[in-house]
């Protein structure tokens, strides 16, 4: 609920239904003015009584509709991202009907409509929640800046639009490319970042150590060798398997306009291609359970530590959506060689850069995205 | 959705009703059968089980056949009269293959159209009560589906967009609050009722340049009776049993009874024959007429004085009560004496035919009764009278007939009729013209019962042929023998004018259907009639009926229904269908706007007058002399104010109530809230002023979130009186003297942060 609360613009339209309407009005006007015909006469009345209650009417039935709109915080490129509008009909006698609602703003070229909200009636007093449905065409922040409550309602021959001020943003996730699943295994298999035991204990089956008893402890993990060699009850703990780890790069320390591309291909489309891959593989990380982290070479990203889970992804993902390309690049900014135990896997744009990251660390190139995506069975099966 | 499921039902009932109503307005009942029969069974194919449909290019091969098929029969066998019949003919069939084809969105934008032509095109055909009430009732549903389809097509083109996406957006699920229905249809209702108002004060108030050219009868209405007898005319006449008006008919008595013989009511005189026309027309040319004004109370008004000044006496009465007729003619038993109308209106007498007509300038039927005074056997002076404007008798008039074959027959029927007839002798030359008089009369009643007797009497004249070259006078008298009303008055008047008896053919209507419980002749289109008079005075004329009365009656029985006992309901909507729809006219609007003008005038007027003279008492009781005018202005100015005051009082405080959502709380706790939140209201009005109103769905707080995501100066600065507005609205607090000063630091620091941004915005 942003800037709702300032009245809305309101506008008047013929509709082309309306122009047509109004040329048979005439037509009918002159008949029954050239001929002695009453009922013409009054057909024509009807005709204008009818053009004079169809303004009345939907101005009343406008003048009382307010509305909010209910945006989600971020969507995804290639996904449905559902908006919600609050419609609220102050009105204590007439309802409102056939609203339609559109956006307008600087933000619509990176949202296609792919459904509009429509709403075909709110009684009196009501409230009611119409939902549109966008295609988000391009990764990043999207304003909203005002969108229009509009109908033609009750015969279409007048347009009655409100137009309602309301800055409102979402940030769009890049594309995610579902990659092969074997991908990650192989990467991850001849370094540090595989599975390995835990440094502490945990609730695996291999043996840890033994410990003293404390209270609590389950009757099934007690050392009963022990407690029978030395009289005193211990605790035996069991290992604790970790996840295996990846850490992704982007390397975007090239400014755009220095990458080496073909003849024919956008160096911005390179980089945004390597924004999806770098996704690409977060996504999949966190679909088979992988601790993983990204950091951005070349522009100012605070690093994140390793984590997984739901809130972790989208903190990410988030980090690459409000990566903003037209930002100055720090050159030297790679990723310096630690001891974390990660693979990592860096995303070039261009080309690959091995000083970038550690000398075990996977690199990879905007271009191989389409090679890296999972294959359908039956393509598979192709030769 | 019901709203949605309603509109297919509803636009194929337009449909079906704009095909009705056409074919009424063509009076086509086999266009209407066939049109009706056609367009259920399309809806059973397309919307039935199967749910068929044509082929496109089968429609398309359809459309193209009637194009050229209505285009060779216009260019063949069409008239220009017949043009817009024509083509609400190809209308019909159009819709009809329409209905047949695959349901669209354009296709039903179209057939709404072709629907919309097709009732205009009508509209140019008729206007008829029927066709009338269809036209209404089709604007009525016309309007409702309209709205359905607004629905409809919004429904539609949101499903539209999404489905377009092939699965990427999810199928739309149509959102509409509590009692769509009932409200929807209230509001259709109230719409349609508001257009049916605003279309018919436009009726009223559309500018009218002429009169409406109707001539003797109202144009629409179809009456069977005319001024005029044309021989080559149609094999049939009308059998219509639509009630055109009552008559009472009093015998010197308070109570209406029957008269001893069928009333004949003249509405035109018929005194020349064009033989080539074949026709009998009325000859007016430099007439003569006689004008009054009724009275306005219903009294009688005499149509004309005795020598010595004194009223006529008469010792009929007849009471005429509109059904269906709305005309200029006021039909009249022979010979009318005094006139009284339902309102005052100018009659005209012609002094010739003693014929009555409504000659008011504001034209058509507006008459609800009007009643006679008769005297139907009138003796000398009573006619003198009456046709003193006459001029005097052209010699010849009315004596001779110009088709020569009808001479022999006339002798012979003559020569006939003296054997079985007691004829009075000739009279000898020199004697007075009264005897001649007495025996044309006498003759004629004669050759009339001769032809009531050898003649026989039918409606339908599609058997008998025209013989080129001959007359049907002729043809009638020596061929045929057989004819209705027209041809037996036509050969009487014939036969009469070529032995040279005066005579003349009237056409109007015969009274024989006497209704026993209203004690009243009801007149319909079927007893238009014609007879003939024959002069047996020097301004006196003789009715002589040559049609046999019995056929008339059997006539009258055999078309006799059930239906007859409701039928003058019909007919006298349509005699107000027509006396106020059809004929309303340039100076019909006049006398309205007059009217309508002057009544509020005089209400006014009459109004100020009362005031005045109770302002005029009680100055006088109170002795306030010629000041009491002053007194009385300072007070009403003074109550005038207080009245506005109170007026503005109540609209801001119920803003209030509704701006605080208190409106349904008990009326002491939102005087309590009114009370102590005056911060608060305070605090809405200068976010109001500037620019940011709080919607009434929002609560306090909600405004406050709002507000914040706006500016958070301003929602920062709101927020603590939000807070105190709820300590008083739900706490009951009612605020101290600390409290209330701190409510108004409160105030004084929105109203800076307000002043502040306002600054720096048009520093910006």
């Amino acid at each position: 609920m942003l800037e709702s609360t300032v009245k809305p613009k309101r506008r008047t339209r013929l509709a082309t239904a309306g122009v047509i309407y109004a040329l048979v009005v005439l037509a009918v006007g002159l008949a029954a003015g050239s001929r002695p015909n009453n009922l013409l006469v009054w057909v024509f009345s009807f005709l204008v009584a009818a053009l004079i209650v169809s303004g009345l009417l939907s101005g009343f039935m406008m003048m009382s509709v307010r509305a909010l709109r209910i945006e989600p915080r971020r969507g995804r490129v290639g996904e449905p991202l559902l908006v919600r509008y609050e419609i609220a009909n102050a009105s204590r006698v007439l309802a409102a009907y056939d609203l339609g609602i559109t956006e307008h703003g600087k933000g619509q070229n990176r949202l296609e409509v792919a459904g509009p909200a429509w709403i075909l009636h709110v009684g009196p007093r009501e409230s009611l929640h119409g939902e549109a449905v966008f295609r988000p065409t391009r990764r990043g922040p999207v304003r909203l800046d005002e969108f229009e409550v509009s109908t033609s309602f009750p015969f279409g021959l007048l347009r009655k639009t409100l137009r309602f001020q309301q800055v409102g943003e979402v940030l769009i996730h890049p594309e995610i490319i579902p990659l092969r699943l074997d991908l990650l295994a192989k990467v991850t298999s001849a370094g540090f970042g595989g599975h390995r035991l835990s440094g502490s204990s945990g609730g695996h089956d291999d043996f840890f150590g033994v410990r003293e008893y404390r209270p609590g402890d389950s009757i099934r993990s007690i050392a009963w060798k022990r407690l029978a060699g030395t009289g005193t009850l211990a605790t035996v703990e069991r290992s604790r398997s970790v996840p295996p780890r990846l850490r992704v790069l982007v390397d975007l320390r090239t400014p755009t306009d220095e990458l080496r591309v073909a003849e024919g291909e956008d160096a911005r489309s390179l980089e945004e291609r390597a924004i999806v891959l770098a996704g690409s593989f977060l996504a999949l990380a966190d679909r088979l359970g992988y601790e993983y982290a990204l950091s951005v070479a070349g522009l100012d990203i605070p690093p994140v530590a390793l984590r997984k889970g739901h809130f972790h992804r989208e903190k990410l993902m988030s980090s690459l959506a409000a990566l903003d390309l037209d930002a100055p690049r720090a050159r030297g900014n790679g990723l310096a060689a630690s001891d974390e135990r990660a693979t990592v896997v860096v995303v070039h744009p261009d080309r690959t850069d091995l000083a970038v990251a550690p000398s075990d660390a996977w690199h990879f190139t905007a271009r191989q995205l389409d090679s890296l995506r999972e294959r359908s069975k039956r393509q598979e099966s192709e030769p | 959705m019901t709203l949605l499921r309603q509109y297919r039902v509803s636009s194929f009932v337009l449909v079906l009703l704009a095909m009705v109503a056409f074919s009424i307005a063509e009076l086509d009942f086999a266009m209407l059968f066939f049109s009706v029969v056609l367009a259920v069974l399309a809806w059973y194919v397309t919307e039935g089980p199967r749910g068929r449909t044509l082929p496109e290019w089968v429609a398309n091969a359809l459309i193209l056949a009637l194009l050229g098929y209505s285009g060779f029969e216009f260019v063949v066998r069409g008239t220009i009269e017949d043009a817009m019949g024509s083509l609400g003919r190809f209308l019909l069939w159009l819709l009809l293959i329409k209905l047949f084809a695959k349901r669209t969105r354009h296709e039903d934008r179209q057939r709404f159209t072709l629907a919309t032509m097709l009732v205009l095109t009508g509209c140019l055909e008729s206007v008829d009560l029927s066709f009338g009430a269809l036209v209404l009732a089709y604007a009525a549903l016309a309007a409702w589906t309209a709205m359905l389809w607004r629905l409809s097509l919004g429904a539609d083109a949101a499903r539209a967009a999404r489905a377009t996406e092939h699965g990427f957006a999810p199928p739309l699920e149509i959102t509409f609050g509590r009692r769509a229905s009932p409200q929807f249809r209230w509001m259709a209702l109230s719409s349609v009722l508001l257009i049916f108002v605003g279309s018919v004060v436009g009726f009223f108030l559309f500018p009218r340049f002429a009169a409406v050219g109707l001539g003797g009868m109202t144009q629409g209405s179809v009456t069977g009776f005319n001024d005029e007898i044309d021989l080559r005319g149609g094999d049939r006449i009308t059998e219509s049993r639509r009630e055109l008006f009552t008559l009472q008919w009093f015998d010197g008595q308070s109570e209406a009874g029957p008269s001893a013989r069928p009333l004949l009511l003249r509405g035109a005189v018929l005194d020349s024959y064009d033989i080539g026309g074949q026709r009998w027309y009325s000859r007016r040319g430099g007439q003569s007429v006689g004008t009054l004004r009724t009275a306005t109370n219903g009294d009688m008004t005499p149509l004309a004085h005795s020598e010595t000044g004194e009223a006529l006496t008469a010792r009929f009465r007849a009471r005429f009560e509109m059904r269906s007729l709305a005309s200029d003619v006021l039909f009249s038993v022979y010979a009318p004496v005094a006139i009284a109308t339902s309102e005052s209106r100018t009659v005209s007498i012609d002094p010739n035919t003693l014929l009555l007509r409504d000659a008011s300038d504001d034209r058509g039927g507006r008459l609800w009764y009007y009643e006679l005074l008769t005297n139907p056997q009138p003796d000398a002076p009573l006619l003198a009278s009456l046709s003193k404007q006459a001029r005097s008798r052209p010699s010849g008039a009315g004596v001779g007939f110009p088709v020569a074959e009808v001479e022999p027959i006339a002798r012979r029927i003559v020569d006939e009729v003296s054997r079985t007839a007691n004829l009075p002798p000739e009279p000898e030359a020199g004697a007075p013209p009264e005897a001649r008089w007495t025996r044309n009369r006498e003759v004629a009643r004669a050759i009339a019962s001769w032809m009531k007797s050898n003649f026989t009497y039918t409606t339908d004249l599609s058997g008998f042929g025209r013989i080129p070259g001959e007359d049907p006078i002729v043809s009638f008298l020596e061929r045929y023998r057989s004819g209705h009303c027209e041809y037996f008055a036509s050969a009487l008047c014939a036969v009469l004018r070529s032995l040279g008896i005066e005579s003349r053919i009237v056409t109007g209507f015969i009274a024989l259907e006497y209704d026993e419980r209203a004690r009243s002749y009801t007149v319909r289109e079927s007893n238009a009639h014609a007879w003939v008079e024959v002069r047996t005075a020097e301004y006196g004329w003789t009715a002589v009926d040559a049609t046999p009365e019995e056929s008339l009656f059997a006539i009258q029985e055999r078309n006799r229904s059930f239906a007859d006992r409701f039928r003058w309901i019909y007919s006298r909507l349509e005699f107000l269908w027509n006396s106020s729809v059809v004929s309303y006219d340039a100076s019909t609007q006049e006398e309205f706007a007059q009217r309508m003008q002057s009544g509020w005038y005089e209400a006014l007027a009459s109004r100020f007058d009362v005031i005045n003279s109770r302002m005029q008492a009680i100055a006088q009781s109170l002795s306030l002399g010629s000041a009491g005018k002053i007194w009385f202005g300072v007070i009403g100015v003074g109550l005038a104010t207080a009245g506005l005051a109170m007026l503005i009082r109540f609209v801001q405080r119920r803003g209030l109530r509704m701006a605080l959502r208190i409106d349904r709380l008990p009326p002491r706790e939102q005087a309590r809230i009114q009370r102590d939140a005056v911060f608060y209201i305070d605090a809405l009005r200068m976010l109001g002023s500037a620019g940011v109103s709080k919607p009434a769905h929002l609560s306090a707080r909600g405004f406050a979130e709002a507000l914040s995501a706006r500016d958070a100066s301003i929602g920062a600065a709101f927020a603590p009186i939000a807070e105190a507005y709820y300590k008083v609205r739900y706490g009951r607090l009612s605020p101290s003297k600390s409290e209330a000063s701190a409510h108004s630091a409160l105030i004084l620091a929105l109203r800076e942060v307000l002043r502040h941004n306002s600054r720096a915005r048009k520093t910006d």
